[in-house]
């Protein structure tokens, strides 16, 4: 086990260094107007390339990538250009990632307590009305764009529950309904998932064999069906919850958030390229890191997954 | 036999299913007497209802299925009238217990084999934690696992099928039923090990008190395990006797014709017998004789009335016209003489 984690620890730091390498290359491929913001039409060739030459742009590339990795490991990640000039990099993240993680973690908490008990529920009602119903939910979540649904309630529900549309931090009635918003989609797709993988575990022959020992069906689905069930779920809840940092561009905007969803795609129309790479340096970070706690999470669930050896199971 | 104590009597069994709006009757009117201690065999071929009939003692048929008709008497009460779980809580495992066909997939893939066998220990012999531990291992023991102690924190996937079928079979025994009821115990293992497990239920059949049902299509498991068989076709037992009367001095034509079909009666360069035809669709009603479109010796009567059981020794009957005392003189197919013939020496001398 702790042989198998680092050996997947280090083969995910390899894949990371190839990641922010190549996009740390082919930021430098970029035209060079962005580096100057609006002074662009202000400055002459020389000004530029002075400005260029003290960022460091001048020198050859692997200078460049071996300065970007010296800071990098010093925990420096530079800072911005367009977006706030001068600011440091980690300094604008580290503002917005609260609100990203609070709404986040908050909705992933519902989603998984709702989503679960209703899954659960229609498993053991297969057929009947909680799974025609959960069914009738999840179709319509995730078939219908999700604006349709938030503009409906954006009219109704703000107005019946009297809840303020907009977020602000001292309100805590702001935080309502974006908490809710983020949950709806995840909802959805864990009572899907659930019900899928339980009626799949109630068909099998365990299953039966617990019956005919006595056991009450209640202790069936708690003991072997619903533990068997989350399994195949939980390498994927890590990686879940660390996208949360992310942040939902959607969500966000709609409610103004100060969050990071959409940081990204505004740096990169900004050519903020400091930025950029520390955005997309902690986003593979998170995916990486994301699925090889899940990969340790299930081989602990599971103990059919045969860490050490590779080949045939028995 | 005949003064052992009768432990399970099925009258008149109905048994149907809901098939995409269809009904189908699976069991029609079985009957049977289990006496205690003994060791029965049901046989018969894929589809003639032999599971469907033993799942029913135990409350265990799909949710599709139900008791149409008859009566299933264990230990003063009708099971057939169970309608709710909590009584078949009583029965399940505490009584009854099963041993499943697969042992592949018959146990959860993410316990530890020690501990599906202490739930079920847990469960009905009301000891818990290290006590139910110790009985586990020695269970595990009993059932031929070498090294339990190590064995009993191990996965199922670390076990081989034979090694898995005899956890299948020590979950069963852990319950302490005095039913146990193997659905072809040893029909998804090699023949090596078939015989090792079937040495072994034999073994725990004693040492355990047990009353015993194998459920099989085998007729060599049969003739090693059962002091009893049943003949199953169509969803009725159409012939019962003592082991060696049906292999001997078989009545009914199906069982004739099952037994010509085993490669060991047949004759050297000659094809093996088969049986001509499928069974009945058991969406319709059957009239007669069920086995009668089959069969080429059939009477007139087998295809208007459903033959009664004739006696024919105190131990052995069958549901045949043939033994009805008005019907002509049929001759067995060539095979079957053989068998009588070796019979009759066999107790005369």
């Amino acid at each position: 086990m702790l042989k198998y984690s680092i050996k997947r620890l280090l083969q995910s730091l390899f894949t990371l260094f190839i990641i922010v390498t190549v996009v740390f290359l082919l930021m430098r491929l970029l035209p060079e107007e962005g580096y100057f913001g609006d002074a662009y039409e202000k400055l002459d060739e020389a000004q530029k390339e002075a400005i260029l030459t003290n960022m460091g742009l001048r020198d050859p590339m692997h200078i460049q990538l071996m300065n970007f990795y010296k800071n990098l490991i010093k925990g420096d990640l530079g800072e911005s250009i367009t977006f706030r000039p001068k600011v440091p990099v980690m300094e604008i993240i580290k503002d917005k990632v609260p609100y990203s993680l609070y709404f986040g973690l908050a909705s992933i908490g519902i989603s998984l307590l709702v989503g679960v008990g209703l899954g659960i529920a229609m498993a053991r009602n297969k057929s009947k009305f909680w799974d025609k119903f959960g069914t009738g939910y999840v179709v319509f979540i995730r078939a219908v764009p999700a604006a349709v649904y938030f503009l409906f309630k954006q009219i109704y529900i703000t107005g019946v529950f009297k809840l303020p549309m907009l977020f602000k931090i001292d309100n805590p009635k702001t935080w309502i309904l974006p908490t809710i918003s983020m949950s709806l989609g995840g909802i959805a797709s864990y009572a899907m998932w659930i019900r899928r993988y339980m009626v799949d575990e109630l068909n099998k022959d365990y299953v039966k064999l617990a019956r005919a020992k006595g056991l009450e069906s209640k202790k069936i689905m708690v003991r072997h069906v619903f533990r068997n069930a989350f399994v195949p779920m939980a390498q994927y809840l890590p990686a879940t919850i660390l996208f949360t940092i992310a942040g939902s561009i959607y969500i966000e905007s709609l409610y103004s958030i100060p969050g990071m969803g959409g940081l990204l795609v505004e740096v990169i129309k900004r050519q903020d390229n400091t930025l950029v790479q520390a955005l997309v340096l902690i986003y593979s970070s998170i995916g990486i890191v994301g699925l090889f706690l899940g990969d340790i999470l299930m081989a602990i669930f599971d103990p059919r997954i045969k860490l050490q050896r590779k080949g045939g199971a028995r | 036999m005949e003064d052992r104590k009768v432990i399970l009597s099925v009258r008149d069994l109905v048994i149907k299913f809901r098939l995409r709006g269809d009904i189908l009757t699976a069991i029609r009117e079985a009957s049977l007497d289990l006496y205690e201690g003994e060791s029965l065999a049901i046989v018969g071929e894929s589809g003639s209802g032999k599971s469907v009939f033993t799942k029913s003692f135990m409350g265990l048929l799909d949710a599709n299925g139900w008791i149409d008709a008859g009566s299933i008497i264990f230990e003063g009460e009708d099971l057939a009238q169970y309608k709710i779980e909590k009584d078949w809580l009583k029965i399940r495992g505490k009584k009854i217990a099963m041993v499943f066909q697969d042992p592949m997939t018959s146990l959860n893939p993410l316990k530890t084999v020690g501990k599906q066998v202490q739930e079920a220990i847990e469960l009905h012999q009301g000891i818990k934690g290290e006590e139910a531990k110790d009985l586990a291992i020695s269970i595990l023991e009993d059932v031929g696992i070498h090294d339990p102690e190590n064995r009993y924190k191990q996965y199922p996937h670390e076990f081989s099928g034979g090694m898995r079928q005899r956890v299948v079979i020590a979950i069963a025994v852990a319950c302490n039923p005095q039913i146990l009821i193997c659905d072809e115990p040893t029909t998804a293992l090699d023949v090596t090990i078939q015989a090792q497990i079937l040495e072994l239920l034999k073994g725990l059949k004693d040492k355990y008190n047990l009353t015993t049902i194998y459920i099989t299509h085998d007729l060599g498991v049969v003739a090693n395990v059962a002091d009893r068989i049943a003949v199953m076709y169509a969803g009725d037992i159409i012939e019962i006797g003592k082991c060696e009367e049906v292999f001997y001095n078989p009545q009914h034509p199906y069982t004739w014709a099952l037994l010509s079909s085993l490669p060991q009666l047949g004759v050297k360069g000659h094809d093996l017998f088969t049986i001509k035809g499928t069974p009945p669709n058991l969406f319709y009603e059957i009239k007669g004789d069920a086995f009668a479109p089959r069969n080429p010796r059939a009477l007139k009567i087998d295809f208007v009335k459903r033959p009664p059981y004739f006696q024919v020794s105190p131990t052995h009957k069958a549901k045949t016209w043939l033994l009805d005392p008005r019907a002509p003189k049929v001759d067995p197919p060539e095979s079957i003489r053989v068998l009588r013939q070796q019979w009759e020496v066999g107790n005369n001398g």
